[in-house]
């Protein structure tokens, strides 16, 4: 009724720029959550899975590209891939870190390039056929994103991390990505819906996600954990990832607890579903505007 | 046992990664997720694709009139121009920040930040400084008389307003039009705010009258004629602790205060970002496209994005300032120079990012 609820806080929808950032990773020691060699596995799982998944992203929408007439559908794609494509960078550098500190990832991140790259990449049968490959491809996208907005809106709002002293430079990475992901979290889902309105499709490919996810993400830690050169002496209630470790990290609030995500997960299957309902465009933007990493490779 | 152990590898996709436990043969996971995926993606859309199932948005663009122009400032070269629908419906929402991308009757294309009043949904309002060098645009908008039909795209959100907590904002000249939207939103949330508003001279700032109705003690009108220009870190100086600070303004003025801001207490920068920067001191060169043999002329003054762009409007690109390495191409012949931030050196051997790198030689082949 006021002029005050007319005018929101809330910037709305927001154009999508990619945002050069500079990280400096010389500091970060191993396990950057101090003292706590689990949490900082199960996050680093990110660094192995996301370039290779996001060099996905980024072929697949430039793939999609031609076919999307909107122009300012077009313009959120264009967006979307710079800013994918900067955060697939950004964790690649984080690898590097990973090696030098004597964890090679590698035997991972080529299985997940196999993965995205080779099961995944795009085929070469007929044009129609392949069109419909790349749709399929696009779904699997948006089913991510939701995924990924959950733990960008989560990643911000975490004070756990901040009491727990986690390493500053990597929590702006982390927070950073997550404001990105909470920014454009509608773009995939969009461009599924310009390409197939149904729901079968949105939704076949969100129960084929999810499980997928959680059991690349478990190997990940158990690959991290196993191979960890700093673990390697260490007794085997710390060595061996075990879900009390989990339950203690969401004590500490440096993990999400798992009803939490599982309540943040079945919000996809409502028919009413649209992701500008999950997070805050506002808490995105103005973390952005703050970032070190981002203002300290502003031009 | 024998019978599967038999058929299982035929099933099993032989070029997975090796072993994580470094045991000397494919990963089984792997290959068992690839035999998974390839099943699932050939069951689910190895079928052709019917464009029946498409949910095409319907093309955004709005057909608006002008049915107002005021010239708001003294020395007559800003026009407020007001838009409206023909028919009187309700436009689109929009926020502070946001901006039209409106289509001129030449053909041209130009970005205005809407400065009136949000919660007015029965038109747009924007301000158009006449730039006498510039390329046109702004004159052709100057022209514009009232009955005038345009064809408007947006409004669009690219300098989003948060308005929480405290915040200065900084405008110059014709970048008032965004701030005022957000100066007004800030009194109408009760913020705490402040705002530096600079010109050359009074004469060329709009909406002075609103502005300095405004609280004294929040509002600085800072002219060069007055003040002399700006020394470092004089525009932050009211800038809150913790704090958001809003800029809008030329490129000099933009610059100086991203530099500044390190040393100002407040935490947060925002400002537009507009397209790719202007290329200075670049030669004209040639580029060849392999596909169609099309030997293109990129100007001294543009990129090799934009001259492909005319011929391959789908070509793949995004941050236009060589950091996301969007549009790297194969290059086949000729020495591309390298302006770009992205490429390893090894890349830069054989590939370039044609948003902003360029050639040392007179004609680049690139594979496109």
């Amino acid at each position: 009724m006021s002029e005050r609820k007319i005018v929101a806080s809330d910037p709305g929808e927001v154009m999508l720029q990619a945002r050069n950032v500079k990280f400096d990773w010389s500091d970060l020691p191993m396990h950057w959550v101090p003292g706590d060699p689990y949490t900082t596995h199960v996050l680093n799982v990110l660094h192995l899975l996301l370039p290779a998944g996001e060099h996905w992203f980024v072929d697949t929408f430039k793939e999609a590209l031609p076919y999307i007439d909107d122009e300012k559908l077009r313009d959120d794609v264009i967006g979307f891939i710079g800013q994918e494509a900067v955060h697939a960078e950004a964790h690649t550098g984080v690898l590097v870190h990973l090696q030098a500190k004597g964890l090679d990832p590698t035997p991972f991140t080529d299985q997940m390039e196999w993965a995205f790259g080779k099961v995944l990449g795009s085929d070469s049968v007929t044009s129609l056929r392949s069109k419909n490959n790349l749709v399929e491809r696009l779904a699997l996208i948006a089913a991510i994103e939701h995924v990924t907005a959950f733990l960008g809106d989560w990643v911000l709002n975490a004070d756990g991390l901040d009491r727990a002293g986690i390493h500053p430079t990597m929590l702006d990475l982390l927070r950073w990505h997550g404001a990105e992901e909470v920014e454009h979290r509608s773009v995939a889902y969009d461009t599924l819906r310009y390409f197939d309105k149904r729901e079968v499709r949105r939704l076949r490919t969100f129960v084929v996600v999810v499980p997928l996810m959680a059991y690349i993400w478990m190997r990940g830690i158990i690959f991290l954990m196993k191979n960890d050169p700093e673990l390697q002496s260490a007794p085997k209630s710390v060595r061996k990832p075990r879900s009390a470790l989990w339950r203690k990290s969401v004590r500490r609030g440096t993990l999400p607890a798992l009803t939490h995500v599982g309540r943040s997960m079945s919000r996809y299957l409502k028919k009413s579903y649209h992701p500008s309902q999950e997070g805050s465009t506002a808490q995105a933007v103005r973390y952005l505007a703050s970032s070190p990493a981002a203002q300290a490779a502003a031009r | 046992m024998k019978l599967s152990s038999r058929r299982v590898p035929r099933l099993l996709p032989k070029d997975a990664p090796p072993d994580l436990r470094g045991r000397g043969r494919p990963d089984r996971s792997m290959q068992l997720l690839g035999t998974f995926l390839n099943g699932y993606m050939q069951a689910a859309a190895g079928a052709e694709y019917n464009d029946a199932v498409a949910g095409h948005n319907p093309d955004s663009a709005l057909k608006l009139v002008v049915t107002e122009r005021e010239i708001v400032a003294e020395d007559n070269d800003v026009a407020a121009l007001t838009l409206a629908s023909p028919t009187g419906a309700q436009l689109p929402i929009w926020h502070p920040g946001c901006h039209l991308d409106l289509h001129l009757p030449s053909g041209r294309r130009r970005q205005y930040s809407l400065c009136g009043n949000p919660s007015d949904r029965s038109s747009y309002r924007i301000a158009v400084r006449r730039i006498p060098t510039g390329a046109g645009g702004s004159i052709e908008m100057h022209g514009l008389e009232p009955g005038t039909e345009v064809t408007v795209r947006g409004p669009r959100n690219g300098f989003p307003f948060v308005g929480e907590g405290s915040a200065l904002f900084v405008a110059g000249g014709i970048g008032i039009t965004p701030i005022i939207a957000m100066v007004r939103a800030a009194r109408i949330l009760g913020m705490d705010w402040q705002f530096v508003y600079c010109g050359r001279s009074r004469d060329t700032m709009p909406f002075l009258d609103e502005i300095e109705s405004w609280e004294s003690d929040r509002v600085f009108v800072r002219t060069d004629d007055v003040y002399g220009y700006p020394t470092e870190g004089e525009l932050l100086e009211r800038a809150p602790a913790g704090g958001a600070v809003y800029c809008c303004g030329p490129t000099p003025m933009l610059d100086a205060v991203r530099r500044d801001f390190r040393q100002c207490p407040s935490t947060a920068l925002h400002f537009e970002r507009f397209g790719p920067p202007p290329i200075l001191d670049g030669t004209p060169f040639e580029v060849q496209l392999i596909s169609t043999g099309a030997v293109l002329d990129v100007a001294a003054d543009a990129s090799v994005l934009t001259a492909v762009k005319e011929q391959k409007p789908n070509v793949a690109y995004s941050c236009q300032q060589g950091f996301c390495g969007t549009c790297k191409v194969r290059v086949l012949s000729g020495e591309p120079e390298h302006l770009e931030t992205r490429l390893t050196p090894e890349e830069q051997r054989d590939h370039m990012l044609i948003c902003v790198s360029r050639a040392r030689s007179g004609r680049l082949v690139l594979d496109l």
